[in-house]
């Protein structure tokens, strides 16, 4: 077991119904497909219901929950594999789909009342990190899922020479514009910009940015190391 | 406060290294914490956390960020070099100080004093919330898109000092990358649109 002090005692044997204590649990059970209506049954019955890896589905909720948790890959199999990149993209789903087309028209919106220089400035800005998210995200999806999925799926050695490490080498951080641009709309943008929609758009960007970060501790704590081993 | 300083030293030669602890720790204010042979052991080994490293600038290539960084994990360290023969000025404008294997043991102990006062008034920029003039100048060459290294020409400053600036810029304000500084620098009116 991990050793964190404050990590929540939840384990196999808890309710299920007993965790779902935050949006962000309820994310997980959304992102992996699991049904609500528990009932009184545990983690461990759910996740056999479900076909899903107790101890996979265990370290995600702990990622969440517990602050500055670093997961490892004990007892996580080749199987929980395709299990782990379905919950990276249906999360990527939910940012391309709903989170950025919704935190961009906010930010439209907040830009409007804004001058020249600023709204021009800040257009850009956003629209370069827009790019950014975009580029991370395409190359997961076409490029290292894929990969995945095909070294797991064939016993032989893959004849291509990508390797896990090169993902490692090129994942780039998505969160750092981000906690830019939150400092800029809390700290320096001009009077005129209303405070109505700039509140909107800080919400917006407190539900995303420990979602963000979350998903890289998965991708890398997890993903990699645990695709490495069967490389 | 009457604590003595730490330094550690970085030096091939050990006749070199214990003659320096010995000038080094005389006067009473400074006190030797680690020795080390080269910058893989420095690295590898608790650095005995310094507030001055002194280091032979033959065993490492200062331009090389990454050798840099070893070196700088903890803020407002002073790194001066120990010289044995003449190194051009480029090189040494990296170091906060020089000694010379013709150094008396006062004139080691000025320099270090002096290194010391380098990364003292740095502290004091610290703790100000406020950008100082010096950081207001570094950001908008920062934003103007220059390198540390142009950056460090232009005002006469060590690589090792602008990225200390640059650190202490960043944490004020909470913007890490360019994009964000330059658009800080143009609402603030350091920069003027039609600079780019
Ligand atoms: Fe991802
Ligand atoms: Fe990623």
């Amino acid at each position: 077991m991990d050793n964190k002090i404050n990590a929540p005692t939840f384990s196999a044997k808890t309710k299920m119904s007993e965790i779902i204590t935050s949006s962000s649990l309820l994310s997980i059970i959304e992102r992996l497909n699991i049904k609500l209506g528990f009932g009184e049954a545990s983690i461990n019955e759910i996740c056999r219901r479900n076909n899903l890896s107790t101890e996979l589905f265990l370290k995600i909720c702990k990622v969440y929950a517990v602050e500055s948790f670093v997961p490892d890959i004990e007892n996580l199999t080749r199987e929980d594999i395709p299990e782990i990149i379905g919950y990276l993209q249906r999360t990527h789903k939910y940012w391309t789909g709903s989170f950025f087309p919704n935190l961009h028209s906010n930010i439209h919106t907040m830009l409007d009342s804004c001058d020249g220089t600023s709204k021009r400035m800040l257009n850009k800005f956003y629209d370069d990190y827009d790019e950014e998210i975009k580029k991370h995200l395409d190359y997961e999806e076409n490029t290292v899922f894929p990969y995945i999925l095909s070294l797991i799926d064939s016993e032989q050695k893959n004849a291509n020479s990508y390797r896990i490490k090169d993902f490692e080498e090129n994942h780039s951080n998505i969160e750092e514009k981000l906690q830019d641009l939150k400092n800029i709309v809390i700290k320096y943008l001009p009077e005129s910009a209303s405070q109505q929609s700039r509140i909107n758009v800080l919400n917006e960007i407190f539900k995303i940015e420990d979602d963000l970060n979350k998903h890289s501790i998965i991708e890398n704590k997890i993903l990699i190391p645990l695709v490495s081993k069967f490389e | 406060m009457s604590t003595k300083h730490k330094v550690t030293i970085i030096e091939p030669s050990e006749i070199v290294s214990a003659g320096l602890k010995q000038l080094v720790e005389y006067g009473g204010n400074f006190h030797v914490v680690k020795i080390f042979k080269s910058i893989q052991d420095y690295s590898e080994n608790q650095n005995g956390n310094p507030d001055i490293i002194l280091i032979n600038p033959s065993v490492m290539n200062i331009g090389d960020t990454n050798e840099r960084n070893i070196l700088t994990t903890k803020d407002n360290v002073s790194i001066v070099a120990i010289c044995y023969l003449a190194y051009n000025e480029e090189t040494l404008r990296n170091y906060d100080g020089c000694i010379g294997m013709f150094c008396t043991q006062e004139q080691i102990e000025k320099k270090l004093q002096s290194a010391l006062k380098t990364s003292s008034d740095k502290e004091q920029d610290d703790n100000s919330n406020e950008l100082s003039a010096r950081e207001c100048e570094i950001l908008t060459a920062v934003a103007k898109g220059k390198t540390n290294k142009e950056i460090a020409d232009e005002f006469n400053l060590s690589i090792h000092t602008v990225i200390s600036h640059r650190k202490n810029i960043s944490h004020k304000l909470g913007i890490n990358s360019i994009a964000g500084l330059t658009i800080y620098a143009v609402m603030n009116k350091l920069l003027d649109v039609e600079d780019f």
